[in-house]
């Protein structure tokens, strides 16, 4: 026993000073996310292949210190989610153990991490209270420039506004650069809209074969491949649409290549990419990835919700341009319309295709997400059921809207009514349900057809003691009505079926519809 | 058990002796080391869940085909049919998830797309869900097996469209109130009303703010009691994860959420000074309700997320009355003993089933059956368990685990109580006991280090007559601080070995002598 208890003394001296506690911090904390093997666990960012562990250690400091978020990009695949800040948790001596375990056992033997840089970089940013983002990080500690088979490369920037491509030898060069990176960027002309720019260099062929190029930009642009145009991007647009694949038979050793690239107005992009004999992905030669066939693009996927069998879809979501109390619908005849439970109002409408999933459904599902079709209206915004004269009797929390989230300020206010809920019929259709003091109201919607076209009939009753004004659409470009039929914001034909009618109010540009308790007004939606 | 043999292979290195002679100690300073509580790793745990098919039986229960069922709520039907609410807001029911033949489950699609249902429970007919907008109420008029009357019985709250703005619900109380508890928007803000709050929605609709402090909730739940308890996640003022009691008024520790008091004549919240500690804040401010149970962060587990109480009456082992607390990232359950010492709940944590195919976020047991059902998904936190979601379900096999089954504390020390009696010379043995404690930073940042930390001596150990119960009397016992328990090499009568061998005490308040 003596002599064990001296080991067990011993093994804690040099257990002190072993990176194995770095091991022990990272199984500990890490290891959740990051997994045991530094390859991520189901679909978190992985350690392994990385660049972000490797490098400058101030930058993986500041990681672990006060945490990530937002997109980062890492070993080829954009990650959109946070990492808690370590800093409060750990100690310096535990943050370099762990980092130094990391970039030894991870990042391919990047130097070791001591407490003496923690605590410099501790202190250097001790009022940070956020996470950090890529964007910032890459700012102050970038990556290295990525070695490429572009060699030589030299940028020519000319100044002008073309919407064909010039003959470049008439014209005079604003400026010439050689660039020690072999990565095409128009960030390396300084310049925003109306420029060219002619990158020259040599492609450094690893092995004979054949070689596939992927070449696109915005706007426009050609490339040269060993003296000979073998692909063209032409006009004015984004890329995606007009990328051009184009094979080529290349000897091991250099060859040369010329990119010729106009930008008109707007984004300012140029992708270029190859595949080798033995690629299975695309290497890419310059700092923006991707494109139509881009196998590196951002997997982005598409879950889309629509109607089915006949049944309209719901979902109740997040969805952009309305309130977060938000239940779209979706009918089988292709119109769309988002309710909003906060204001009691159907706020959006649209046609096409209903909802996409893709964002909501996948990671930890961040963001508003877009209505997926087409013709997106805003009918209105704030509160949809009103009363004469008065605001109502229903309290309702709500935060009153500041610039700064210090002004803030919530408040109880009153309101005419509350959401009471929906219910379905067999084919999916929602009846609204609202209700204040002595009234309530029920807004019910079926798809049908009117003189051939794709139509939603909205049946709008109220039953109490009091007359309700309902906003079908407020600040909007309202005309008519003209036999019954009002036209909103250049595009949106509501109709009166039978009951009261609706009213264009030009003070506000709004459409209303005034209803008697026990009355019911019918009115019909369709595109123009 | 590695990182013991690589401390060996360097010890062996620094003096020069050969491994041989250091392999036979090994078993002894395995002990050893367990007793020192440095042994609360990853390993030890996969021990453990090595043996848990002994005493309980985990099944996986086959999700709909084809369909994306990332679990977020359960509730029990009558007719022993049993519902799922998804991340995606589908609500599935199944006929024969208890059988044991699975292969015949059917399910029914009850609703779609509603807005990620945290909480569910039937009753009188009706399915109800709290949902990030409201608490709805669910009912099949026409008979047809969908929902086709959605009811909203309560949207009094706030929400600004932040994806972290999670609201839990639990089941009705005996008044028919539902509690709910409201996540911050995300860490560190309160974008909208009651943000960082527990309400509870009468039947009729009323919203009552109960709680002010909360900040990132997994789950919430009663105990046999009827007090609710809800789990709060590591991260600014929570030093570590914890099961906190929603004392009616209380402020669970989080001042983020403080300026909603105002909207409904609440008392303002306190003000807590960051960087103190727990036990210093709440004996300023009475009305701050320090965590019943501080789930030790990294070695009870990461994030911790439903909560269920055990009142089964032995169907589900001999843990009557005891909270079993999901654990998203560790793929487990956990179980607590709680007891109420001046006035404040406190208890011991034990690590208890493991091994989930995804991190769990629901926790619910049939009291009548003592089927327990679990379900979650690792979608933008991982977890252990690798697959993207899961629904099973656990049985107690009949046979009991030898293991601590409770801690109590007393003004002199402990009160172990075994599952069997005890083999009483080793349980009589200072020597297999070891006790360290530690508290955290209660701070503004992010999580905290263990702090305060110091070693108490275990007296003496006296077993009683009947084997079940060791009095511990221990010296330098610290108000407000985690006691981790240690047990060495303490068989049962019948030689059975521990299933596990530590737990973790919070002890908010000694009690006084009787």
């Amino acid at each position: 026993m003596r002599t064990s208890s001296l080991l067990a003394l011993l093994a804690s001296l040099v257990f002190v000073t072993a990176a194995e506690d770095g091991a022990q911090v990272y199984n500990t904390l890490c290891v959740a996310c990051h997994g045991p093997d530094g390859k991520g666990l189901n679909g978190l960012p992985p350690l392994v292949g990385s660049d972000w562990p490797k490098g400058p250690a101030a930058r993986s400091i500041k990681i672990v210190l006060s945490g990530m978020e937002g997109p980062v990009e890492v070993a080829g695949k954009t990650y959109n989610i946070v990492m808690p800040p370590q800093g409060a948790v750990l100690s310096d001596e535990k943050i370099a153990a762990a980092l130094t375990y990391v970039r030894k056992a991870f990042a391919g033997g990047a130097g070791a991490v001591t407490p003496d840089e923690v605590k410099v970089v501790r202190a250097a940013t001790a009022q940070r209270t956020t996470p950090w983002t890529a964007e910032e990080l890459l700012k102050d500690h970038p990556f290295p420039p990525a070695k490429t088979a572009l060699k030589n490369l030299v940028g020519t920037m000319y100044k002008g506004e073309w919407k064909v491509m010039p003959d470049f030898s008439t014209l005079k060069p604003a400026l010439m650069e050689d660039f020690n990176v072999g990565v095409i960027d128009p960030d390396q002309s300084g310049l925003k809209d109306a420029f060219a720019m002619v990158w020259t260099g040599q492609f450094d062929a690893p092995a004979d074969g054949k070689y596939t190029f992927l070449f696109d930009c915005d706007d426009f642009g050609a490339l040269y491949v060993g003296g000979e145009r073998i692909a063209e991007v032409k006009g004015i647009g984004p890329v995606g649409g007009r990328a051009k694949e184009v094979p080529v038979i290349l000897k091991k050793g250099l060859t040369p290549l010329r990119v010729e690239y106009v930008e008109f107005a707007g984004q300012e992009v140029v992708v270029l990419g190859y595949k080798g004999p033995k690629d299975k992905d695309y290497k890419w030669l310059s700092k923006a990835k991707g494109g139509k066939a881009g196998k590196a693009a951002k997997p982005r996927v598409f879950i889309p919700i629509q109607p089915k069998d006949g049944v309209a879809a719901i979902y109740r979501n997040f969805i952009d341009k309305i309130t977060p109390r938000a239940i779209g619908i979706g009918f089988p005849n292709g119109l769309n319309i988002a309710y909003s439970a906060d204001n009691l109002a159907a706020e959006l409408f649209w046609n096409g295709k209903f909802m996409d999933g893709g964002h909501h459904w996948t990671d930890r599902g961040a963001g508003n997400e877009p209505p997926a079709g087409t013709n997106v209206i805003k009918l209105s915004d704030g509160q949809g059921v009103l009363l004469e004269g008065v605001a109502g009797d229903v309290v309702r929390y709500v935060r009153e809207k500041g610039k700064e989230e210090k002004e803030w300020k919530f408040s109880a206010i009153k309101v005419a009514a509350e959401f009471k809920g929906y219910d379905l019929d067999k084919a999916g259709n929602p009846t609204f349900r609202s209700a204040g003091e002595g009234f309530a109201l029920t807004d019910a919607w079926l798809p049908e057809e009117y003189s051939g076209k794709a139509s939603l009939t909205r049946s709008l009753k109220v039953t109490g003691a009091k007359a309700v004004t309902i906003v079908l659409a407020r600040d909007l470009a309202v005309s008519g009505p003209s036999d019954g039929v009002s036209e909103i914001a250049g595009g949106l034909l509501v109709r009166a079926v039978s009951g009261p009618a609706p009213k264009t109010n030009a003070n506000d540009k709004s459409l209303t519809l005034t209803l008697k308790p026990g009355e019911t007004a019918v009115l019909g939606y369709s595109f123009r | 058990m590695k990182k013991l043999s690589l401390i060996l292979a360097l010890a062996g290195l620094a003096v020069g002796v050969s491994a041989a002679p250091a392999a036979p100690a090994k078993a002894a300073k395995a002990a050893k080391a367990a007793k020192s509580g440095k042994l609360a790793t990853v390993d030890s745990i996969r021990v453990a869940e090595a043996r848990q098919s002994d005493f309980y039986e985990r099944v996986e229960i086959p999700t709909p085909a084809g369909e994306v069922t990332e679990v977020s709520s359960i509730a029990l039907l009558p007719g022993k049919k049993v519902a799922i609410g998804t991340r995606r807001g589908d609500i599935w029911v199944a006929e024969g998830a208890y059988d044991a033949d699975l292969s015949k489950i059917k399910w029914t699609k009850y609703a779609s797309n509603q807005h990620e249902p945290l909480g569910m429970f039937w009753k009188e007919g009706s399915m109800y869900a709290m949902q990030r907008p409201e608490l709805t109420r669910l009912t099949d008029r026409d008979g047809d097996g969908r929902a086709d009357s959605f009811d909203t019985v309560s949207s009094q709250w706030g929400v600004s469209g932040d994806y972290h703005e999670y609201a839990f619900g639990s089941d009705p109380d005996k008044n028919g109130d539902v509690w709910m508890v409201l996540c911050l928007t995300g860490s560190f803000h309160a974008h909208a009303p009651w943000r960082g709050w527990a309400a509870k929605i009468t039947p009729e609709g009323k919203f009552i703010p109960v709680a002010s402090g909360i900040r990132s909730p997994g789950g919430i739940g009663a105990n046999d009691k009827g007090d609710f308890f809800y789990t709060d996640n590591q991260g600014v003022w929570n030093g570590s994860s914890s099961l906190k009691w929603l004392r009616a008024g209380s402020f669970q520790g989080n001042p983020t959420g403080n300026k909603s008091a105002a909207l409904a004549n609440f008392p303002t919240p306190p003000e807590p000074t960051s960087g103190s500690r727990t036990l210093a804040e709440r004996l300023k401010f009475p009305e701050y309700v320090p965590p019943a149970l501080i789930l030790p962060h990294g070695k009870v587990g990461n994030s911790p997320s439903g909560v269920a109480c055990d009142m089964s009456k032995g169907k589900f082992g001999p843990w009557e009355s005891h909270m079993l607390i999901g654990e998203q990232t560790a793929s487990q359950v956990q179980r607590a003993n709680l007891e109420v010492v001046n006035g404040l709940y406190q208890g011991a944590v034990f690590h208890f089933l493991g091994g989930f195919e995804a991190g769990l976020i629901p926790v619910r047991m049939d009291q009548e059956d003592g089927t327990l059902f679990v379900g979650g998904s690792n979608r933008g936190w991982g977890s252990r368990g690798s697959k993207n979601f899961t629904f099973e379900r656990v049985r107690f096999k009949g046979k009991v685990p030898f293991e601590m089954h409770a801690i109590s504390a007393r003004n002199d020390g402990f009160e172990v109580t075994f599952t069997h009696p005890v083999d009483a010379a080793a349980a009589a043995d200072v020597a297999n006991y070891s006790m360290d404690t530690f508290t955290y930073i209660y701070q503004s940042s992010y999580g905290s280090p263990e702090v305060d930390q110091t070693t108490p001596t275990v007296k003496s150990a006296t077993v009683s007559a009947d084997g079940l119960k060791v009095r511990l009397i221990v010296d330098g016992l610290v108000r407000g601080n985690v006691h981790h328990l240690v047990l060495g090499d303490i068989k049962s009568k019948a030689g059975e070995t521990l299933w596990h061998s530590e737990g973790w005490y919070t002890l908010n308040e000694i009690p006084a002598a009787k």
